[in-house]
């Protein structure tokens, strides 16, 4: 999905505010921004780190300083393994006008040699928000690998696939009736985007902002319905 | 059926659940999975379980199901919380420097099968 493509895309469905959380890297994070702010959209700094368990952990950033410090440390802690274009493509990092910067040959397929704890503790000392990604998901969900949520670290916030019915999905796991949710498309192509959104009422579109919406403070909050 | 022991001899293992007795601990096979949620489902009393996952989280998942024990593959060894928990809930934690597939190898040798 090229930047232009994407924005295009969501103010068709007038989406407002959308993150890119590409496997292990935010370096197309800086041409996304830029196109996003002149589209008008807000955008934020994410990434999608796969643990040594194999979870896949959603960070969120406000400061692009703090996200691209982030993203350095994560490069360094996965394994140097060259990327297979025949397999996985080619990893390009574009500029706004989607000119091909650099390719990137570290796989960014592969984990992280960080565990979850220490992938969380990572997160936060940069500022960031970490979210397990689609919790109800089969594979690669903190679910899925550790057989339930550990009691730590704990997160306020749970990322949920774009058909999940949550309804549902609470009564088959009471245990979680206390956490926020954030539903995301996940969408790895354009037609992925209709589903799988959320609505937030926020006073800005900061990622602190929707700390604050998970906690319901002062009329905040996420609405996961579809 | 066998000893615990026997197994820890033939993977050259380490015990780092020491005030377990190993003896007292019998074996009929074992179940090898790095995805807790599949263990979850799979795994039944009276198995070790192979695994190179280290997260706590493989404690609790070893006293539902009623595993005895976990291997820990290539040389993986848990921390010291892990080892705590484990002493807890009475599950034997053995590090092994051999590889999943050898691992399971040579328990369904000696099992006889």
């Amino acid at each position: 999905m090229s930047p232009s493509a994407l924005c295009a895309r969501l103010k068709e469905l007038d989406t407002q505010w959308f993150a890119i959380t590409d496997h292990n890297s935010m370096a197309n994070c800086p041409a996304y921004a830029a196109v996003a702010r002149k589209a008008g959209l807000y955008f934020s700094w994410g990434v999608e780190i796969q643990t040594v368990e194999e979870i896949h952990l959603l960070a969120y950033f406000d400061d692009p300083r703090g996200a691209q410090a982030f993203d350095q440390e994560l490069y360094q802690s996965l394994l140097p393994i060259e990327n297979d274009p025949d397999f996985f493509g080619d990893q390009v990092i574009i500029d706004e006008n989607e000119n091909i910067l650099r390719v990137e040959s570290r796989a960014l397929i592969n984990s992280s040699i960080w565990d979850i704890t220490t992938a969380v503790q990572q997160v936060l000392a940069f500022g960031g928000l970490a979210v397990p990604a689609h919790i109800d998901a089969e594979v690669n969900s903190i679910i899925s690998q550790l057989g339930f949520l550990p009691p730590s670290p704990d997160f306020e916030i749970l990322g949920i696939t774009a058909r999940l019915n949550l309804p549902e999905y609470l009564q088959q796991h009471p245990e979680l009736a206390d956490k926020a949710f954030l539903r995301a498309s996940d969408a790895h192509y354009l037609s992925d985007l209709k589903q799988g959104s959320c609505t937030m009422r926020v006073q800005e579109a900061t990622v602190q902002e929707i700390l604050w919406a998970a906690r319901k403070l002062d009329g905040r909050y996420i609405n996961n319905d579809t | 059926m066998i000893k615990l022991t026997e197994y820890i001899a033939a993977i050259g293992g380490e015990n780092h659940t020491p005030a377990l007795d190993p003896d007292e601990i019998l074996i009929s096979g074992a179940y090898v999975s790095d995805m807790l949620s599949d263990v979850m489902g799979s795994a039944k009393p009276e198995q070790v379980w192979i695994t190179i996952m280290k997260h706590l989280n493989v404690i609790a998942v070893a006293s539902m199901t009623g595993i005895p024990a976990i291997i820990f593959a290539k040389g993986h060894a848990p921390d010291a919380a892990v080892c705590d928990k484990a002493l807890e809930e009475s599950i034997c934690l053995i590090s092994s420097k051999y590889e999943t597939f050898e691992l399971a190898g040579i328990l369904y040798k000696l099992l006889g099968k």
